[in-house]
């Protein structure tokens, strides 16, 4: 059995069922996307470090209702990148994964700049990118020129 | 050396500043270093001095015109970004591409490569003292700068990649140029190999410094050559093949114990693999368009999101695209190999010579402006 | 008696001046001798435009460096970093006056001119040091002390080397170790000892693979980071004059001097061989400049004190013995 069929049933043991969908063509570049909510974040994330997996990229969206961050871990053996989508209000603050992995760090420092979501517990919050007095979040879709503010089931409907 | 090295007595650290104007740190890169004596105990990488703002660019210009941002992110794999960020886009708009357009991409795409990889190859000797090399590998590059040129008609930061093609054919003399190029590249191989690759002094600057293990490979999620040079052989080309890369015979070097020889050692074996994969495309390549007519001036993709991984010079570097549908795209996040590179340096810096961390430097290939974004 | 005397001092005067305007000129040649070594190395033609085949590039740097201000930084110790440059370039041309140019060409020929250059050589390390120091500056110092680490290391097994050739000749006088050479050249007797000699050589004149002091890419200037102007002018002709000292003191120890090879002169006066040889030697030490990557310097350090310094130990113990039992 591959890796990522391992955490898959691993992720639908934990999560109700219409939270995992696959997509076999893997034409979103993902063999399947769970999502999960805010408390359970660190535990998913904990069983893909046993699995081998790494994490490729933290990112983060803004919806007029929510703020989501979307988790993108990859492991070496071909077509196995699972993204998990966390939903973060706009007061919320997720839990860091960075003692579980060290990659995070800057990952998290980077979304706290650009989006203003604190990290609980993180050991280092400091800006990544922006000078160290900035005050203002760049990529939310209330600072400077923005197109489209659209709510989350606009676009994911 | 790092077995040499005890704990510190607190008052004896000093803090120096590998500042920002440095001629080894490759872009603008500040390392704040705890020194206790020659040995670093702690090094802190500070960045962002490259801030552009490139993703917030992202979402107030349509996908056609965010094409000159992607190249300007890694300057020296201007066309590898190019390349995936078409490729990330078409796969979302589902637009067609002819054959002649993906063969001539992917030529472009690996000469981009080996510009890059001989750009790295020459600083790194420089960083460690030997200035020779550094203009040997200018005068190959430029040959490649040259051969783009023609067809570009940029020499750094290209757009030539469209969605649907690229903008203008290839003709008879660029595939001259480009055979007698890597004609003349393979038989320098035995230069660099005698004036350094053999070199006493060069082994042993680089032999057992900056071993990175597979596993804090994982935990700080390197990518590309610095992680085939720890053993494990994950190439986006291989494990998720895209725009014809299945066709074509090449292996993926990989080293034996992630020390900074290694690293050299399998950027110049990619940079020969690269020169086979140019060849067996020059010999397939077929006739046809260089461009599909039919794509829209403005390209709407579906509501979703894309997540589309590519090989660039560095490592695994990501596309992640979210479309509501309209010609803007809402979010566009780059994941870029030198993000996790960079971050490894933390952990291998500690308990390493000042002289062996500009070597270990040099040897991860960072380039901090696609970090800075 | 009275004319004897004079005749000295006017010897003496006239052979100062003579050195002092060949040093000069010898920098600045040097100096342009390593542009264009170093330009024709990668592949490209060096200073081209000043002057034919760009000779005169030199003269014009040293025009711009004596135009520019003189900064002292302020919390430095003045003293010493005003009095510094001057030290390093004051025992090189001391040791101009026991070298042996041709066979009547000695301005003093000291019965302990060896002994003399070598003990010069040493104050230079001090003036570095004092550069470093006053100029209150982390990457100075750092260079500094690396410098006189590497030179006091490497300074040991130049002379046993030098020792090794003196127990031959027995005689310091630089006219007798030449004259002994008059059949064959030291470098056939005594291999070992030249190539420690010039190995050590190029570590005492703080030369790549050595220089580590200078190092560019990691302590962007070392020692002399905050000279500005003529002062790091001064530095840079003294590295220079050195490299010229050194050379000319192999070419005397083990190439021959001012002899032809096997004693044939070939009708070419005694003084043109010598300085062929000492050019050739200067043009080798470049070569390896622009060829090596840099050592780092704890692999220099094990270097000199773990293989030089037996290696030169070891070649001595051979010649004596040799020279005892034959």
């Amino acid at each position: 059995m591959s890796k990522s069929e391992k955490i898959t049933q691993k992720l639908q043991a934990m999560l109700p069922e219409d939270d995992v969908c696959r997509d076999e063509s893997y034409q979103g570049g993902v063999v399947f996307s769970a999502r999960v909510p805010l408390g359970k974040l660190r535990d998913a994330i904990k069983e893909f470090d046993e699995a081998g997996y790494y994490l490729e990229s933290i990112a983060a969206l803004d919806f007029q209702d929510t703020f989501e961050l979307v988790y993108h871990l990859n492991c070496y053996e071909p077509r196995a990148r699972i993204a998990i989508r966390v939903p973060c209000g706009h007061d919320q603050s997720p839990a860091t994964v960075s003692d579980i992995f060290p990659s995070a760090l800057w990952q998290e420092r980077e979304v706290r700049d650009f989006f203003g979501i604190q990290f609980t517990d993180s050991p280092d919050m400091r800006p990544l990118l922006l000078p160290e007095d900035a005050d203002y979040y760049p990529l939310k879709k209330t600072f400077g020129m923005v197109h489209a503010y659209h709510k989350r089931d606009e676009i994911y409907g | 050396m790092a077995e040499q090295f005890q704990e510190p007595i607190v008052e004896q650290i000093y803090t120096l500043n590998l500042g920002p104007q440095h001629p080894s740190t490759h872009g603008v890169l500040r390392v704040l270093l705890d020194l206790d004596g020659e040995f670093i105990v702690k090094a802190d990488p500070i960045i962002g001095y490259g801030h552009r703002g490139h993703e917030k660019m992202a979402e107030n210009r349509t996908y056609k015109q965010f094409m000159p941002n992607t190249s300007r992110m890694d300057y020296l794999s201007g066309l590898l970004f190019n390349h995936g960020f078409v490729l990330a886009v078409e796969k979302f708009a589902g637009l067609e591409v002819p054959e002649r357009a993906k063969y001539i991409r992917v030529i472009c795409s690996e000469l981009n490569r080996i510009s890059s990889h001989l750009l790295w190859f020459g600083t790194y000797i420089m960083d460690l003292g030997g200035f020779t090399p550094f203009l040997y590998c200018f005068d190959d590059r430029e040959n490649i700068l040259d051969i783009l040129d023609r067809v570009t008609g940029s020499r750094l930061t290209y757009s030539y990649c469209r969605f649907g093609g690229v903008t203008r054919d290839i003709d008879a003399e660029f595939i001259s140029m480009t055979r007698a190029f890597i004609d003349r590249l393979r038989s320098r191989w035995t230069d660099y190999h005698n004036l350094v690759t053999k070199n006493v002094i060069f082994i042993h600057r680089t032999r057992d410094v900056g071993v990175i293990t597979p596993e804090l490979a994982r935990q700080f999620g390197v990518v590309g050559p610095n992680l085939r040079a720890c053993g494990i052989p994950f190439d986006v080309r291989k494990s998720e093949p895209y725009e014809l890369y299945d066709r074509f015979d090449f292996e993926i070097p990989t080293g034996t114990k992630g020390d900074a020889l290694d690293r050299y050692n399998v950027r110049l074996q990619e940079m020969e693999q690269s020169c086979r994969i140019i060849e067996q495309a020059l010999d397939q390549l077929p006739e046809g368009s260089h461009i599909n007519e039919v794509v829209p001036f403005k390209v709407r993709p579906p509501k979703g999101e894309i997540y589309f991984a590519f090989e660039s010079a560095r490592g695994l570097t990501a596309y992640y695209l979210v479309s509501d549908g309209s010609p803007y795209p809402y979010r566009c996040h780059i994941r870029v190999p030198s993000f996790g590179n960079l971050q490894v340096l933390t952990e291998v810096f500690r308990g390493t010579l000042v002289a062996d961390a500009i070597s270990i430097l040099g040897s991860i290939d960072v380039v901090i402006p696609e970090i800075d974004r | 008696m009275g004319s004897e005397m004079a005749s000295d001092w006017i010897r003496i005067i006239v052979g100062l001046i003579i050195v002092l305007a060949f040093s000069q000129v010898n920098a600045l040649f040097l100096v342009w001798l390593e542009r264009k070594v170093a330009g024709h190395i990668q592949l490209r033609y060096g200073p081209m435009e000043v002057g034919p085949h760009g000779i005169l590039q030199t003269i014009a740097d040293g025009i711009k460096l004596v135009g520019k201000e003189l900064i002292t930084p302020l919390a430095a110790d003045w003293k010493l970093f005003i009095i510094a440059p001057v030290l390093v370039f004051m025992p090189v041309l001391v040791a101009f006056i026991v070298l042996p140019f041709g066979e009547n060409l000695i301005i003093r020929d000291m019965n302990l001119g060896v002994l003399l250059i070598f003990g010069f050589s040493t104050l230079s390390v001090l003036a570095i040091l004092a550069g470093g120091w006053a100029a209150n500056n982390k990457y100075a110092l750092l260079g500094a002390i690396r410098s006189v680490a590497q030179n006091v290391a490497y300074e040991i097994p130049l002379l046993l080397a030098v020792l090794s050739v003196v127990l031959m000749t027995q005689s310091l006088r630089f006219s007798e170790i030449v004259g002994a050479q008059s059949r064959v050249w030291f470098i056939f007797l005594q291999p070992v000892a030249g190539l420690i000699y010039l190995i050590c050589a190029t570590a005492e004149t703080n030369r790549a693979p050595f220089d580590i002091p200078e190092a560019e890419s990691e302590l962007i200037a070392g020692f002399h980071t905050e000279y500005s102007g003529m002062r790091f002018g001064l530095f840079f002709l003294a590295e220079y004059t050195n490299m010229f000292i050194v050379s000319a003191v192999a070419a005397a120890l083990f190439f021959g001097g001012w002899h032809g090879p096997f004693g044939l002169s070939l009708g070419i006066p005694g003084v043109v061989w010598f300085l062929a040889k000492v050019y050739v030697l200067l043009f080798v030490i470049m070569w390896v400049r622009w060829t090596f990557p840099r050592v780092r310097f704890d692999q220099l350090m094990n270097f000199s004190w773990k293989v030089m310094l037996p290696l030169s130990l070891l070649n001595l113990i051979v010649t004596a013995a040799v020279l005892k039992f034959i």
